[in-house]
């Protein structure tokens, strides 16, 4: 039998797991089987750094600064920066007490971010794993919690289950202030920002990042990963993953080569895996219902505007307040879209990227495109030359995110650490022996990219 | 005068739990009422002649079994009568109801979906498998997690020990329901909107938070709680409405030796060296204790009772943080003759049980939006029940009372809870009301509404909130009111506290008291 | 409120006795007459008509039929010819046992499954990826049994079926008067015997035609009580008495699996996988923990217990059903969960579960036995099982 690994995808995550593995000898075989890829947005983790050496191969890692601006009145505009006393100072044009509370504010986020960076870069703890290694991971993490202080301890547990709006509510009294914040809680996740879970996922958008910044950074990880020799990768898609006797065989790939393997790592989402790749025989019906059960819910689209003349901004976010917010998100519930959207807009020369919520996945014609681009283009007050617009099914065609789901699991509070995507998969291992998972569908999620592939190869290596 | 060894300020079911433990473990304790009448939110009036509401709380479920057994209750008067059924009409005419009776309850549940029939049991199950996993930590008083106590230390091994036995499958879905909401939680049991509704219900009582909220799901596993007989989730009504589950608790602690005072509020508690040495009436009079014991919400009791210039910082700024909301409303009625839901017009059992207004999630859903940006909900949740039919004592005979209770009315309504606002609120319940029995308006005798801002001026439940805090993740079991005042006790020496602001929250529990009274004699109080 | 069977019309002026029972929410009859002797010894002398309709059926149709099955049951369904009927059980992904009942196929895609609990959610589940259609006939199936010596003379009489030709475990297809019917030689009570299902619309015409037809050959409709020592008789285990499902056990220590109900026979390992599959073939290695098997009491011990209290021996005139203690020595080794007296052997039985240790045939042990409200054991031993295994069931 060939020791052959066949990794499916060939985004951040999966081809930092074939690094990795062809580092410790695995001949290594990547199928990418996407047109593109989207842009790396997000930390990547020094342990990732290191161990591929990244930097000396030219990691490039960019913070956009301001990294949002949200239109106060006509004409101003509250803008938040890397530079806590610059975002002090426009904040306090509009509320002083605000202006005051914002350093100790970033200082209290960013002890928070560092305990959620701590926890990325570690597999999700197993709290009812069996023998000494699976309690002393559980006390060494608390341990590490603790070391912190009794603050970020206190905050930990109290603030990740609650909505962003109440967080927000506790330290600030101005609306565009809190709007502007709230995007970061909200960003796909199909709740506003009354919802619990939203301060976890404001919190995950600031991992990685100094203080009173509260989106990540954007890398060219895929890039290098994919010029790196040691692995080959080849253009081509998965028909079926061969099991035989409960373990992997191999990769059957479409136009009919089998490839034999011993291990196969997916970074398509778990239902994609299992339910369209795997013999159905193979799934204990327990197991296919929590597959089910997973939860994508995109929400978002994105719109790409050729403007005819350069904005008079880098970023804006449309979000003038948390009620504003809440109302948008109030929409997708029902299956429509937002009728008054919330808003992130990026200018690159004279391109404009949006990001929209509330999308919802339910319609990908020509028609709905049309409309939510004349949305996007009305709420900016801009003018488009040219509008091009990926609704959530159109994201799922060109980067298989599953309803449009960057993360393929939705970032909610139960599909988390332990739980996520399921607690039966939490750890990169599937009932199939030899088949990993290594998409954002696994801990930690798409905010890190490359650490969810970075995990699953060491859980591949462990007992190898 | 000798000092009392406890003064409990408030006489609410958790404070007259308090204050029986106390006394049967023989301490000389004091209970002060603020209202003439006992019981706080469990309290039944005869609002109109010959008709006895239980004006605020309306059912038993949640009472614990062990204060039921440990204070002789139904020695002193407790008389749970079961509610048998639900019955959710829905706008065309048809119905689900759902029975105690198993076989009953399937072939109801098989006319809407075979599946679901099916699901049932699993999912009743798997909730008897989780009531049973919490029902430890109810009586727990939460360890500090942040301290490096040895006796905190010793708490959350503890609490990590009893939940690594519950075994892989139920720690998962424990978590699971601590952190969903319940509509996703139930979408994954069920497909029949109406049944998903009605549980789902379960999960936003006293809670502004809709089906779909993260959370709410916890809050549905709080009310599963419940156990009447050793059977869990179930809810009974107690015989002369709810005053009479605090009348039987009163009793008990009289029996113990408690005195218990009425038309007596207490204006502050009597601050002396930092610590708690009495209360001060309003009026002036001054009554010496050991130690002090309040009832009250934690904002009532940290900023008005005691005051924020005695408190440390942290502790005012997390009381500050911890949220009211209040979201419930009641309407009470008497009744000249029994509703006829078009869905089943003729008098039967369905009428004997709790009638919810809950035909879709969406319905649910949308009743929560309009109560985010400060109105009620046009067509709000209804929890209904008709309790004259199982105790004919409290309407005069062929009349009826009929309690419902509604959500969503918001403690901050835009324009504020005048007298017009309470009638078009309890017109709108009846409205709602009448689309499903269309007799319901003809059959009204008298009408009582009660909003957020009467609860809160009545009982004294800062804004309206039925439990003394939400029942939210982030102030639940250590974080309830604050870290590190979970267990009962107040930075102020000799005060404690034994609200349902105190863990495991609210719903008429009383374990919040028992667990106060237990903690304070481990004390050594 | 209850649900009533196809039947009910006939059965409810014929239950003179008023006994009702439930049976998967429907009202069924504990006994016609005041005692449910006569119905008892007509299943042994003549033959006796139940109605099991309660049963849960299913139809199973379509390419993948035979594979939905075999993922599902433990017992290799792709063996099974036209025709064929297979008793089998099926388990959880832990080989624990979650029903048991029977898969009959009809055709080359066509099965029909009975089962003591509803099944429609696991079936579905385990259907992914198959070209299957499952559907609940549950209510529209009206199904009866026809058991006893007579009952193969009383169907050549009604139907148009070659009875002779019709084996053991197998299913012919063939008309009731103007009814069709599927007839299979199965049952539930270790005797010559017969199970009809037919459309429940049509279900009084073939009671009708059944009645008529057996009047000279002594049917006599019989009731669970009958039919509850008939298969206590015959060994035959009953689900929520004799083992708990496992989607209904509160604690693990409450599951079984096959191997441990004595199904090893039904359990096909060399099967390529079905759920349970991995768990059961890790357990065929090792030695069973406990086995199910029949015990016989010695009517000596028995009738001292009684006599030391100035008694005759009270015997039990219906099975009994409550977990009763099985000891060796002063250990307890195990329990009954039922028993009763036969009236065809003349001797006390129980079906029990054994620690395997004390579990093989001759093993002599104790059975609590309460006289005189007090707590005795009488002697028992392991005698294998069915108890009543008569030539004719199989001829």
């Amino acid at each position: 039998m060939s020791a052959r690994t066949v990794v499916l995808g060939a985004g951040a995550n999966e081809l930092v797991a074939a690094h990795l593995l062809a580092q410790a000898g695995r001949s290594v075989l990547v199928l990418d089987s996407s047109e593109s890829h989207p842009a790396d947005i997000g930390w990547v983790a020094p342990q990732i750094v290191r161990a591929l050496d990244l930097e000396g191969h030219g990691l490039e890692v960019k913070s956009p600064d301001p990294w949002t601006a949200v239109q106060v009145t006509p004409g101003e505009r509250l803008e938040l920066s890397s530079d806590v006393a610059k975002s002090v100072e426009s904040i306090r044009r509009y509320s002083p007490g605000d202006a005051g509370r914002w350093p100790a504010f970033c200082e209290r986020m960013a002890q928070l971010a560092r305990a959620l960076e701590s926890i990325a870069v570690q597999r999700p703890p197993d709290p009812m794993g069996e023998g000494f290694e699976a309690i002393a991971e559980v006390l060494g993490l608390s341990l590490r919690m603790r070391r912190m202080g009794r603050q970020p301890v206190e905050d930990l547990l109290r603030i990740l289950p609650m909505p962003i709006a109440d967080l927000l509510d506790d330290w600030f009294e101005c609306d565009a202030l809190k709007g502007a914040l709230a995007g970061a809680g909200i960003l796909h996740l199909r709740q506003g920002p009354r919802a619990g879970g939203t301060a976890l996922n404001f919190l995950q958008h600031h991992a990685g990042c100094a203080p009173g910044v509260f989106r990540p950074p954007a890398s060219n990880l895929r890039r290098i990963l994919a010029k790196l020799p040691g692995i080959e990768i080849r253009k081509a898609r998965a028909a079926q993953i061969l099991v035989g006797a409960g373990k992997v065989q191999g990769v059957l790939v479409e136009g009919g080569e089998e490839i034999a393997a011993s291990h196969v790592l997916s970074g398509l989402d778990p239902k994609r895996t299992f339910l369209q790749l795997v013999d159905p025989g193979w799934l204990e019906p327990e197991f296919v219902r929590a597959l089910r059960a997973i939860r994508s819910r995109g929400a978002a689209a994105h719109v790409i505007l050729e403007l005819e003349r350069e904005p008079d901004f880098a970023v804006l976010a449309i979000a003038p307040s948390l009620d504003y917010l809440e109302k948008a998100s109030d929409d997708v519930k029902y299956g429509q879209v937002s009728q008054r959207p919330y808003l992130e807009a990026r200018v690159e020369d004279r391109t404009l990227r949006v990001h929209v919520q509330w999308v919802p996945g339910n319609s990908a014609d020509a028609a709905a495109r049309e409309s939510l681009g004349d949305l996007v283009v009305r709420t900016l007050g801009v003018t488009a030359a040219q509008k091009t617009v990926l609704l959530p099914a159109d994201l799922e065609k060109a980067f298989g995110w599953p309803e449009g789901q960057m993360h393929h699991a939705e970032p909610a509070l139960d599909q988390w650490l332990w739980m996520r995507p399921t607690p039966g998969l939490a750890r990169y291992r599937t009932p199939i022996g030899g088949l990993f998972l290594c998409g954002p569908a696994m801990h930690p999620g798409g905010w890190m990219p490359g650490a969810c592939g970075y995990h699953a190869a060491r859980e591949v290596l462990r007992k190898a | 005068m000798k000092p009392y060894d406890a003064i409990i300020i408030g006489g609410g079911h958790n404070g007259l739990v308090c204050a029986a433990y106390l006394a049967r473990s023989g301490r000389r304790v004091l209970v002060l009422e603020r209202r003439e009448r006992l019981g706080g939110a469990a309290v039944s009036e005869e609002v109109f002649p010959g008709f006895r509401f239980s004006v605020f709380s309306y059912v038993v479920s949640l009472l614990r079994p062990e204060i039921i057994r440990e204070l002789e209750l139904p020695r002193h008067g407790l008389h749970v009568l079961p509610l048998e059924s639900t019955l959710t009409p829905l706008a065309d005419g048809n119905y689900l109801a759902q029975w105690n009776d198993h076989d009953r309850n399937r072939r109801e549940l098989a006319r809407h979906s075979l599946r679901d029939a099916e699901s049932y049991d699993e999912y009743g199950l798997r909730m008897h498998h989780m009531a049973r996993a919490v029902k430890p930590l109810l009586a727990m008083a939460p360890p500090d997690p942040a301290s490096l106590s040895p006796r905190d230390l010793l708490g959350m091994a503890s609490l990590g020990g009893h939940l690594r036995s519950l075994g892989r499958e139920r720690f998962h879905e424990l978590c699971r329901l601590m952190t969903m909401s319940s509509a996703d939680y139930l979408d994954q049991w069920f497909e029949c909107e109406p049944l998903k509704a009605t549980k789902s219900a379960s999960g936003i009582i006293g809670t502004l938070a809709g089906p779909r909220s993260p959370g709410t799901a916890f809050v549905l596993l709080h009310h599963y709680m419940g156990e009447l007989d050793g059977v869990f989730r179930a809810w009974g009504f107690a015989k002369g409405g709810n005053g009479s589950v605090s009348a039987a608790i009163a009793a008990a602690a009289r029996s113990f030796g408690a005195e218990i005072r009425t038309s007596a509020p207490v204006e502050h508690v009597l601050i002396e060296s930092g610590r708690a040495a009495g209360v001060v009436l309003q009026g002036g009079e001054e009554i010496r204790a050991r130690r002090v014991v309040s009832s009250a919400d934690p904002r009532c009791t940290f900023l008005d009772l005691v005051g924020e210039q005695h408190l440390p910082g942290e502790l005012v700024s997390a009381i500050r943080r911890y949220r009211f909301r209040g979201s419930s409303a009641k309407v009470n009625l008497a009744l000249g003759e029994l509703p006829r839901f078009t869905c089943l017009p003729e008098p039967g059992a369905h009428l004997r049980g709790a009638i919810s207004i809950s035909p879709s999630v969406e319905y649910l859903e949308r009743a929560y939006d309009q109560a985010k940006y400060g109105e009620f909900s046009r067509r709000p949740y209804l929890d209904i029940v008709i309790p004259s039919l199982l105790d004919p004592s409290i309407a005069p005979p062929g009349k009826h009372v009929m309690s419902i209770f509604v959500q969503y009315a918001p403690y901050q309504l835009n324009g504020g809870w005048t007298d017009e606002r309470r009638q078009a609120l309890g017109d709108t319940v009846i409205d709602t009301l009448a689309e499903y029995a269309p007799n319901i308006k003809s059959a009204i005798l008298h009408r009582q509404v009660v909003t957020p801002a009467d609860i809160e001026r009545t009982l004294g439940l800062s804004e309206g909130n039925i439990f003394q805090g939400e029942l939210s993740l982030q102030q639940m079991f250590f974080l309830r009111p604050a870290v590190p005042w979970a267990r009962y006790g107040t930075p102020i020496r000799d005060l404690f506290q034994c609200g349902s602001g105190t863990h495991p929250g609210g719903g008429v529990m009383g374990a919040s008291g028992r667990n106060a009274a237990r903690a304070m004699l481990e004390e050594g109080v | 409120m209850l649900k009533t069977t196809p039947f009910h019309p006939r059965i409810a002026p014929l239950c003179a006795s008023h006994a009702w029972r439930r049976w998967a929410g429907h009202v069924v009859a504990s006994s016609y007459e005041l005692s449910h002797e006569r119905e008892y010894h007509a299943i042994r002398a003549a033959a006796a008509l139940l109605d099991i309709s309660p049963l849960y059926k299913y139809r199973l149709r379509g390419r993948d039929a035979a594979r939905l099955l075999d993922r599902v049951v433990t017992r290799d369904v792709q063996r099974a010819a036209v025709g064929q009927v297979l008793y089998t059980p099926w388990c959880d992904a832990a080989g624990k046992v979650l029903d048991d009942g029977t898969v009959a196929r009809l055709d080359d895609t066509e099965f029909r499954m009975t089962s003591a609990d509803p099944n429609l959610r696991w079936l579905e589940a385990s259907a992914l990826g198959l070209e299957v259609a499952i559907e609940d006939v549950s209510d529209s199936t009206a199904a009866l049994a026809l058991q006893g010596p007579n009952a193969r003379a009383i169907l050549e009489q009604a139907t148009d079926a070659d009875l002779a030709g019709l084996r053991y475990f197998r299913l012919a297809h063939a008309r009731l008067g103007n009814v069709p019917v599927t007839i299979s030689r199965t049952g539930y009570t270790g005797d010559l015997g017969y199970e009809l299902f037919l459309d429940a619309a049509r279900a009084l015409e073939a009671w009708d035609a059944l009645v008529a037809a057996g009047r000279n050959y002594g049917i006599t409709p019989a009731g669970m009580l009958a039919l509850d020592l008939a298969r206590l008789e015959a060994g035959l285990m009953l689900i929520d008495v004799d083992y708990v499902s496992a989607r209904k056990a509160l604690v693990d220590g409450q599951k079984s699996s096959p191997l441990e109900l004595g199904l090893a026979w039904a359990v096909d390992l060399k099967k390529e996988r079905f759920i349970g599959h991995g768990a059961l073939r890790e357990e065929a290695k090792r030695e069973a923990q406990w086995q199910f098997a029949g015990l016989e009491v010695e009517w000596g011990s028995l009738e001292a217990l009684y006599v030391k209290v100035g008694l005759a021996p009270q015997l039990p005139a219906a099975a009994w059903r409550t977990s009763t203690p099985v000891y060796s020595g002063s250990e307890q080794v195990g329990y009954a969960t039922s028993g009763g007296w036969s009236p065809l052997l003349k001797k006390y039985i129980a079906l029990a579960h054994l620690e395997a240790a004390s579990a093989r045939v001759g093993t002599q042990l104790e059975m609590e036995i309460t006289v005189e409200h007090r707590r005795r054991r009488a002697s028992v031993r392991v005698v294998p099982r069915p108890f009543f295994d008569p030539e004719r069931k199989r001829a």
